[in-house]
């Protein structure tokens, strides 16, 4: 996944603001990179252009070998459901649908209905007995399971977390961050945003951005250290 | 899981919302299919009435020639009379196969709930009525009428009076008379069915009207010189209005035409304020599930799903809502029915509101329509709605 010189501004009355900009960024598989930084730096902004959400305003995100701000809206659809899986703060489930529904839902729309799939995944991200569950009965790690289980479901490529863990307690998060861990491994690529410095010093790399910026850290890979540290 | 499940779980989610919706589409679909039903029965009533008479010309005394009609059809008394000599000559002229006099009579009893119509016939009403069977499937010959207390029963009169033996006796207070039946005819689906037929002389001598007659009707050797013969009567008879019964047909069909556009416009605008109504319940829907949207794009569905998932609702509750009405109206109709001949001229005795298929398939065409349009819009603007701003909305 690489991203080139990329801009998202926005116009605010008269004013243009730029959400992000000259932003370059190269994820490789199986490496999981942590996006820091205050509220309102673009961290979510970031998240949106990777992950097909938004288009930029200028600058090219390529994943896979495809440069996808150049796809037709139909063909990015598909895209983003068969090569980008996103995780919300807010889980973001249905509630009328069970556990197993929502999980296999991102398959409805790629037509390609599979319950073995669903089974296997959910037991991935342990939530085997809770197949049938409606979310509302779930507590907030689980419904998360369930969020990250729906991600996972058409085999992406790479990940996309927007504060996963905000909502969670202590032992939820570092059960998420273990999945994460688990997936990576695998070789899936993460791109996790995060305020919380404990969480990113589980990344590989981390990223800070202020005002749309990339800051450029020498301690970018030993952000972990550097951090934990003070 | 599919589309169509996902769309019923949204609908299940809100089942206040969702049933009144479908009590509005089931209500007007009731509606629109009764007086469909209603009006496909009333003309085939009418019509197979019309055929059935053999009548095709009918002569009375001077009147509203309609009023005299529906007189005679519905029953009734009339208070102008020809002389019976009017039907012999009648006979006598050109075109005319049968020339039959009548004298009706009306006996009411209030108390009783109800008016019993005596018709004097002769032997002619019996030839022109050709396609009379009795009970026990015998063509009525003449001799059933020959005796002067004799009394044939249509069937609805036979019904009201509880008769049905050959040879029970009749008495009628009003008259001091006793009259022995001598048959029951079947049913012919028309006001025949309702009639105390008894011979004309006793119908005369009884209500004390010798010599007089109320009507003459009168089939002709071809029915399509009705027109020539109706003028050729008209230049003979002074004091008579000639009712020829095509005309008269057209006439109700005309009447009841001019009802019906009105009724039909009444549906038309129910059917809409029902499309209205589920036009604005989805858009309410879509709104306030601005952000299911948002996470139902986000986790894969492109802007076609999004449109369809919202159609699929609007047609699921208007096709249930359709279904509902249909069922209801079937069940109902009977109730309905019963409303709507009192107030239409001429309701044939039949059941006019049968289970019409017809019917049943311009109702469901019709609320497929409405939910397809219906759905349009609200489907457009989910569709339209932008990924991130709506995971944004709370
Ligand atoms: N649709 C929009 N219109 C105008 N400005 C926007 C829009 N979306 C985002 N912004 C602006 O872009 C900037 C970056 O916002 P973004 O949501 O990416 O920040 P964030 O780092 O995710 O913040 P948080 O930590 O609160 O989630 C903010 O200044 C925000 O106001
Ligand atoms: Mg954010």
């Amino acid at each position: 996944m690489a991203i080139r010189n990329l801009w998202r501004s926005y116009e605010r009355g008269s004013e243009t603001v730029h959400a992000l900009a000259e932003f370059d960024l190269t994820v490789q598989p199986g490496e999981m990179v942590g996006i820091v930084g205050r509220s309102g730096s673009g961290k979510t902004t970031l998240l949106n252009q990777i992950g097909c959400l938004d288009r930029p305003t200028t600058g090219q995100v390529i994943i896979a070998g495809t440069d996808v701000t150049a796809l037709p809206e139909r063909e990015l659809v598909a895209f983003r459901r068969d090569h980008i899986g996103f995780i919300f703060q807010l889980f973001y489930l249905l509630p009328t649908l069970s556990v197993a529904e929502n999980v296999g839902m991102p398959m409805l729309f790629a037509r390609a209905h599979d319950r073995e799939r669903v089974r296997a995944i959910c037991e991935r991200v342990g939530l085997a007995d809770q197949m049938t569950a409606l979310p509302g009965s779930l507590d907030g790690g689980d419904m998360q399971r369930v969020a990250i289980a729906r991600a996972l479901v058409n085999d992406p490529a790479l990940l996309l977390a927007d504060e996963p863990t905000g909502r969670l307690e202590r032992q939820a998060r570092d059960e998420v961050l273990d999945i994460f861990d688990d997936l990576r491994a695998d070789g899936l690529a993460i791109v996790m945003a995060t305020h919380d410095l404990e969480q990113a010093a589980r990344c590989g790399r981390v990223i800070e951005l202020r005002d749309g910026r990339r800051l450029e850290h020498a301690y970018e890979d030993s952000w972990p250290k550097a951090h934990c540290a003070t | 899981m599919s589309l169509t499940r996902l769309a019923i779980k949204s609908l299940l989610l809100r089942p206040a919302r969702t049933l009144l919706t479908i009590v509005s589409v089931a209500a007007s679909v009731a509606v629109l299919f009764s007086l469909l039903s209603f009006n496909s029965g009333y003309q085939e009533g009418l019509q197979k009435q019309m055929q059935q008479m053999g009548v095709h010309l009918m002569v009375v005394p001077i009147g509203c020639p309609y009023e005299a009609a529906s007189l005679v059809l519905e029953g009734g008394e009339i208070e102008n009379y020809l002389n019976e000599s009017v039907a012999e000559e009648i006979a006598g002229m050109e075109g005319v196969a049968i020339a039959a006099p009548s004298l009706m009579h009306a006996i009411v009893r209030p108390e009783d709930g109800r008016t019993d119509i005596y018709l004097g016939v002769d032997e002619k009403h019996l030839e022109l009525k050709n396609w009379w069977r009795l009970n026990d499937g015998e063509k009525p010959g003449p001799g059933l009428l020959s005796e002067d207390d004799a009394v044939l029963l249509g069937w609805d009169a036979a019904l009201i009076e509880k008769r049905e033996a050959i040879g029970e006796r009749i008495w009628v207070p009003e008259i001091e008379s006793e009259f022995s039946v001598t048959g029951i005819l079947e049913p012919t689906g028309t006001q025949d069915d309702g009639f105390f037929y008894v011979p004309l002389r006793t119908a005369q001598e009884q209500f004390g009207l010798e010599g007089k007659i109320t009507a003459v009707q009168v089939r002709l050797t071809d029915p399509s010189m009705a027109a020539e013969v109706a003028d050729a009567l008209d230049a003979r008879f002074a004091g008579v209005e000639i009712i020829r019964m095509e005309e008269l047909l057209g006439s109700m069909t005309a009447l009841m035409d001019s009802a019906r556009a009105l009724i039909f416009a009444i549906v038309a605008v129910v059917i809409a304020i029902s499309g209205v109504g589920v036009l604005n319940t989805m858009l309410m829907s879509v709104f306030e599930r601005t952000r299911e949207i948002g996470v139902l794009r986000a986790t894969g569905a492109g802007r076609l799903h999004i449109f369809s998932l919202v159609w699929t609702e609007t047609l699921a509750l208007t096709v249930i809502g359709g279904v509902t009405g249909l069922g209801l109206a079937a069940v109902a109709a009977r109730g309905v029915e019963a409303v709507i001949k009192r107030f239409v001229p001429m309701a044939p005795q039949e059941a006019m509101t049968r289970f019409d298929p017809h019917a049943a398939l311009i109702c469901v065409l019709a609320i497929l329509g409405v939910g397809l349009v219906a759905g349009i819009y609200p489907s457009l603007r989910a569709a339209q709605i932008r990924t991130i701003e709506a995971l944004r909305s709370e």
